[in-house]
């Protein structure tokens, strides 16, 4: 009796018993069913409000409230009554939402393993690295310099290292609004200061010396680099939320694909094609994006 | 099982701020405030203790004040708004978390993109109303199906005419006529919408380094949009003890009085802070900041307090247009004219008539405040400016050379620069697609990125508004500056010292002086250059009449301010149309000065603004024509001068 085990077969038996048993109890048709409003309902309701108004519904507001529930069981059990709910796209969709909540709730009720995670951020080390964090200063030169700009910055770059490391530059550049050091920043902060161009200039410059000059968008700097530091891959210990959030996110994808892979085995599926020259304009499409 | 204890509470044991501090670094400033400096002379101690005989080698070391302009958007929608939903938005609360942090995700129309740098914070802001997917939103309830607005809906979205649905939506929402069945507060999709809203922003949120704000928005006000953000400062388990605030009756309320009211009573409820945002004043059709009565009820002391208690900022730009100013009530300034959305109300069921702008721009507004504060007490457009996105895709990518636009039919496509977003047949009212801009980003002055101190430093109002770009701008207010606290390499140092940061107030000046402004600004890293900053002055005059003059106070290129406080030469445009470049071979990368009223009367309210504005770029619309190789449709804007605004200075006798 390997039939028997189908969940479609248990489906579909137990929607035939449902179906007998109602209509035992008195047939499809809408009218005539009696209404309960159970204390747990009317609870549910003056909730409902108080959440809203803080505070709770007086013996009118909740009136009014209840027969509104009673108006929206009568046009629900109505509606279905009439067919209103087959073959309608936006119930259908509703219902592959719900079906999809459920088995997402599903994947997460089961934590991921330190295994997996563990693989998780050896494949995806990127991710988790903690940013190279550098110690600098600059002096500015700005393009109001016009054609002298250049040869400015290479001055500068001259007098300085010829100054030495230590020179005080605190008078030195055109910038009043630049920072004129940075002490252990991360690359990404001081790309957001200064562009992406002079932050990967000075992962490469020599530190202890004056170099340059290196461009940003605002114009030549003479740069020295204090100190650097790799960024290093953290152990999953000090990154489990993070990692286990984007493991998570990742998971959720590959198991709902895998679950309609399985579930889409059990359905023979046909798509009958019109012909090119009668099939319908395609361009209409503009609110439905295919995902 | 064991196992799984065992890691949780591993994981309780990581003490939050070590991770952020791990990650951070550098950037977790010490967390105590500001200390805002008195209006009045400066102390000389505290002035001692800026500038000290010896300075210790680190100029950053033992300060306090917020050293980098933190820059998110306020105003997200995703696939959980009723209309976002209807026009195809398919991304979700975590999507847009993500996409905000810098990672790059899949659009709603199948399109890879990213933003060319990490946003600091976000607020996922989905309509309160009706909150939860769409097809729960129709299909929740047959009830719906039974109506023929519903039916109607169901049909042309059926019939692949989903924009035009989502329109109507939003026409039936603005009406107060959407059907019966409608969603509501208590019921098990709605509560299941907010927890996913609230766990999206949970699971997004690093101190230290990106901050993911719970909100939503409260979407009141018919078709004349009284639109309102609500933002926590709070976690999830406070924003998850209420369920937000709706506007149809009987559970919601259209009028912000109740808005208000529900928010002192959730603060009181959950032990944490809220605040309200409003926006798109601009489209109330003169309802948004009413002067005389609100709701058949004269304005008094109760709403203009209550409304300055919980509404310290307003949202001066965003996708449907900025309203910071008008060409009508500003005829003098010629950079009036930006980005205007002036046709009609939100929906194009009603024209705009012309007495209706000084209800909806933020300088009118400004101005009548000092006048409500005359009569009543308090001032209750005393806002604080930022720009939002207000798209409806879940992406807040705002810059003009990746703008994702404000729907999801409206990501980037050969059509979306020829179609019409608005087309009301019997007002005339059209808006052209191509009229929604790529604006803005909120900036905001904050200590750290923590929802704490982001929050704390919007209530102070210390922010500003930008149409995209993230130029730093500093404004400072105060009695004493001088010409060579311009030249100094920490204006912030000397700013905070001697004056009180955009926001802030100054009151009952000294004998004889003027108040004296600091004000800076630095260009995007990877942006244009500026083209000036400009100080905008509101006042209420001897007859009780309220005034307004813009000030030119620091210019780019060497160009003069004449005497009258402009300086008329416009600085130029290197913009090449056809193929969407341009050269910061014009304006400067940074200006800065100190500024002094020159027509102050110390017996006059009064308010000081900045404006700083860019050379000229191109605007989305010059990127698209080039990359999809289409032509614009006439009068289609190509070019424009994006901006920052400045919360503004007031000054109170």
């Amino acid at each position: 009796m390997r039939w028997l085990r189908e969940p479609l077969v248990q489906f579909l038996l137990i929607g035939a018993v449902l179906f007998v048993v109602f209509d035992l109890r008195g047939g499809a048709a809408g009218g005539g069913q009696r209404i309960v409003v159970t204390p747990g309902q009317v609870d549910a309701v003056a909730a409902g409000f108080r959440r809203t108004w803080n505070r709770p519904p007086n013996e009118q507001e909740l009136k009014a409230q209840l027969d509104e529930y009673v108006r929206e069981e009568i046009a629900v059990r109505e509606a279905v009554a009439l067919g209103l709910d087959r073959d309608d796209t936006v119930i259908r969709r509703r219902l592959r939402q719900k079906f999809e909540f459920a088995a997402e709730d599903a994947f997460e009720a089961t934590p991921p393993t330190d295994a997996e995670l563990q693989a998780h951020l050896d494949t995806y080390p990127d991710n988790f690295r903690t940013e190279a964090r550098l110690s600098l200063r600059q002096v500015h030169l700005g393009p109001q310099r016009g054609h002298a700009l250049q040869d400015d910055a290479r001055q500068m770059l001259e007098r300085l290292q010829a100054a030495g490391p230590d020179t005080d530059i605190r008078t030195l550049g055109d910038s009043r609004l630049l920072p004129a050091s940075l002490e252990n920043t991360a690359l990404g902060e001081v790309a957001r200061i200064f562009g992406d161009e002079f932050a990967g200039a000075l992962l490469k410059a020599e530190p202890g010396r004056w170099v340059g000059p290196v461009r940003s968008g605002y114009g030549l700097h003479v740069v020295i680099v204090d100190g650097r530091e790799g960024g290093q891959l953290p152990a999953l210990a000090d990154v489990r939320p993070l990692v286990e959030r984007d493991f998570l996110a990742g998971r959720r994808q590959r198991a709902l694909d895998a679950m309609y892979e399985r579930l889409l085995a059990r359905y023979p599926v046909v798509i009958e094609r019109r012909s090119r020259a009668t099939a319908a304009p395609a361009s209409a499409a503009a609110a439905e994006p295919a995902r | 099982m064991r196992t799984h204890s065992l890691r949780r509470s591993k994981l309780a044991a990581l003490p939050a701020g070590a991770l952020a501090a791990a990650i951070a670094g550098v950037l977790a400033l010490p967390t105590s405030a500001s200390a805002q400096a008195d209006a009045g002379a400066p102390d000389k101690a505290k002035l001692e203790k800026v500038h000290p005989s010896k300075p210790g080698y680190s100029p950053y070391a033992g300060r306090t004040f917020p050293t980098l302009p933190l820059f998110g958007d306020t105003h997200l929608h995703t696939s959980y708004s009723l209309d976002a939903g209807a026009f195809g938005a398919r991304l979700t609360p975590k999507d847009a978390y993500r996409f905000a942090r810098g990672e790059e995700i899949t659009s709603n129309t199948g399109q890879p993109v990213k933003l060319s740098r990490p946003l600091d914070f976000l607020v996922v802001a989905d309509h309160s109303d009706g909150m939860g997917f769409f097809p729960q939103l129709m299909g929740g309830d047959p009830e719906v199906l039974a109506t023929p607005q519903g039916r109607k809906w169901y049909d042309q979205i059926k019939g692949g005419q989903g924009a035009e649905a989502a329109m109507d939506i939003i026409a039936s929402f603005s009406g107060n006529k959407m059907p019966k069945g409608f969603p509501t507060p208590g019921t098990p999709a709605y509560r299941n919408a907010w927890q996913e809203t609230i766990k999206a922003a949970e699971a997004y949120n690093e101190p230290g380094r990106f901050t993911a704000f719970i909100g939503y928005e409260w979407t009141a006000g018919g078709s004349s949009n009284l639109h309102r953000n609500v933002v926590f400062r709070g976690n999830g388990a406070q924003a998850g003890l209420v369920e937000p605030f709706t506007t149809l009756p009987p559970l919601g309320s259209g009028d912000p009085v109740d808005l208000w009211k529900w928010m002192a009573a959730t603060e009181q409820k959950t032990g944490t802070e809220v605040l309200a945002i409003a926006h798109n004043g601009n489209v109330s059709n003169g309802l948004m900041f009413p002067v005389v009565e609100t709701f058949g009820k004269k304005l008094d002391r109760d709403y203009v307090q209550t409304r300055a208690r919980w509404e310290p900022l307003y949202e001066v730009t965003q996708t449907k247009g900025t309203g910071e100013a008008h060409p009508f009530l500003s005829p003098n300034d010629e950079f009036a004219n930006f980005e205007l959305w002036d046709k009609g109300n939100l929906d194009g069921t009603a024209t705009k008539a012309k007495d209706m702008l000084e209800f909806e721009y933020a300088r009118s507004a400004l101005k009548n405040g000092l006048k409500l504060e005359e009569q009543l007490g308090t001032n209750p457009y005393k806002f604080g400016m930022i720009g939002s996105s207000d798209a409806h895709n879940g992406l807040a990518a705002l810059e003009e050379d990746n703008f994702f636009g404000k729907t999801a039919p409206q990501e980037p496509s050969p059509e979306r620069m020829t179609k019409a977003f608005i087309d009301n047949q019997k007002t005339g009212v059209k808006v052209m697609d191509w009229e929604v801009g790529a604006s803005g980003y909120a900036a905001v002055w904050a200590t750290e990125n923590t929802r704490e101190a982001i929050f704390d430093a919007m209530k102070r109002r210390e922010t500003y508004a930008t149409t995209g770009p993230r130029m730093a701008v500093r404004f400072f207010g105060g009695w004493d500056f001088t010409p060579a606290d311009a030249n100094n390499r920490m204006p912030a140092v000397i700013g905070y010292a001697k004056g009180v940061p955009m926001g802030g107030d100054l009151k009952s000046a000294p004998q004889g002086k003027s108040p004296t402004f600091l004000v800076a600004a630095l260009k995007d890293a990877i942006g244009a250059n500026l083209d000036r900053i400009q100080v905008v002055k509101g006042w209420v005059d001897k007859e009780g009449k309220t005034q307004e003059r813009v000030y030119d106070v620091a210019v780019s290129g060497g160009r003069k301010i004449e005497a009258d406080g402009r300086a008329k030469a416009p600085v130029g445009n290197t913009v090449d149309i056809e193929n969407a470049t341009w050269a910061n071979s014009i304006g400067a990368p940074e200006l800065i000065t100190v500024w002094k009223d020159p027509q102050f009367d110390a017996r006059q309210r009064a308010f000081y603004y900045a404006r700083v504005i860019e050379i000229p770029t191109p605007r989305w619309t010059a990127y698209d024509a080039k990359r999809f190789g289409i032509k614009p449709l006439p009068g289609t804007t190509m070019v424009l001068q994006e901006r920052a605004y400045t919360a503004p200075i007031w000054y109170t006798p």
